[in-house]
């Protein structure tokens, strides 16, 4: 059963993909699909997860997964302001040194 | 919660805590690192203070080392070297908690961490000694479920009922919460190391006049599974005829037993699990590793 709110936008920074709530693996095959259609347009690829309270091992695979098929297409997945939990999680993970993260205390760069 | 309350509880070694979380873990190397994290970002607010105890049980994967690694400061792995069932896993780490408050959760993270708060009241409102989680109200809305297996799962809840005196309508969901007196009796008591530890636990709630309160919660089925509804079933019947003849034949007692505790529990403990038929060809050494050092100590 899906739980996890999904939007896109495209802005002139590229594209951003908004998940909302849970990020499990019962998400990962909605998730992998908009990517696809994402990823005909554009290699730079935006992931807001402050609304994000919780992903799992299947959903960090779809993030690492999303982040190669941007670097082989000369882009890359910028997480953006990750909650508390998911910010946990990519520690303990160590997934935090692995991706190009905007994180909430952050002075976005020009 | 703030990220200092996570740092804080990360790096600060507490004497004494209010809540012990006990995760019991067979190879969950995949799963286990998100699921502390959610803890850990839950639990840490408002600098609570807690404690981490994942009790292993036996894996072959890297799941020791994987939680070993982490080096956090209120986070203890209970290894043992074979595997001995999630009853036993359990066991030892609720018997290893140092909490007024013992929750047992499962390593996907089905019931999200969120729902402590929501057992946490029920037990102190109701004074009851367990609070558990329950998927019964999900089972009794699911449309999807065919006639044939909501007769099926009625007649189970029926038998489990006659036979174990418990009016509980779930069982078997991997999220309780114990008060320390309740959890370390039960857990002392416990002689079933498998998947049906749970009957037992519910079964010596009521022998030893513990309140059970049950609580509806969310539940997110973890995909993966291997479970066979159909041998989980014909198991549960089995064990449900153990526990009735363990009670006819006086091995639970009528009274709450005393708990020793310190060196005595650990040494009594190991004694009484070599001596018991239900652990025979399955004891393991214990192994109690401590964050941040790497040698191993007998618990």
């Amino acid at each position: 059963m899906r739980v996890m709110e999904l939007s896109v936008a495209r802005t002139a920074a590229g594209t951003e993909i908004t998940p909302i709530g849970r990020f499990d693996a019962h998400e990962c095959e909605n998730f992998k699909e908009i990517c696809e259609s994402v990823l005909e347009t554009t290699a730079d690829v935006r992931v807001h997860l402050a609304a994000v309270d919780f992903i799992d091992s299947a959903g960090l695979a779809e993030l690492v997964r999303l982040m190669r098929r941007t670097r082989e297409g000369g882009g890359d997945t910028v997480l953006v302001r990750p909650s508390t939990a998911v910010r946990v999680i990519l520690e303990l993970t160590r997934l935090d040194a692995a991706f190009e993260v905007e994180w909430a205390d952050d002075t976005l760069l020009a | 919660m703030t990220l200092e309350d996570y740092r804080w509880w990360t790096h600060t070694p507490l004497d004494e805590v209010e809540l012990s979380v006990v995760i019991p873990a067979y190879n969950e190397a995949e799963r286990i690192l998100p699921t502390i994290g959610a803890l850990a970002s839950h639990l840490s607010a408002g600098r609570r203070h807690w404690e981490l105890i994942v009790a292993d049980d036996g894996s072959t994967d890297d799941t020791v080392a994987l939680v070993e690694d982490l080096g956090l400061a209120n986070l203890r792995v209970l290894g043992t070297e074979a595997n001995m069932g999630k009853g036993a896993a359990v066991r030892r780490g609720v018997l290893s908690a140092r909490g007024d408050w013992i929750l047992f959760c499962d390593a996907d993270q089905s019931t999200p961490i969120e729902q402590y708060e929501t057992l946490l009241c029920a037990l102190v409102e109701s004074g009851a000694g367990v609070a558990i989680g329950s998927r019964a109200h999900l089972d009794a809305e699911s449309q999807r479920r065919t006639a044939g297996r909501r007769l099926f799962s009625a007649g189970l809840r029926a038998l489990v009922r006659t036979l174990i005196d418990t009016e509980v309508g779930d069982t078997q969901c991997g999220f309780k919460l114990f008060t320390r007196e309740a959890g370390r009796t039960l857990c002392w008591v416990q002689r079933m190391d498998g998947f049906s530890f749970d009957l037992e636990l519910l079964h010596l709630a009521s022998t030893y006049d513990f309140g059970v309160v049950e609580v509806p919660v969310r539940w997110i089925d973890a995909p993966g599974s291997t479970v066979d509804p159909v041998k989980v079933s014909a198991a549960m019947l089995a064990d449900l005829a153990r526990i009735r003849i363990n009670d006819v034949l006086g091995r639970y007692g009528r009274e709450r037993p005393t708990v020793p505790t310190g060196p005595a529990l650990h040494r009594s403990w190991l004694v009484d699990r070599a001596e018991s038929p239900a652990s025979a060809g399955a004891a393991g050494r214990v192994l109690e590793m401590a964050p941040g050092r790497s040698d191993e100590s007998v618990a």
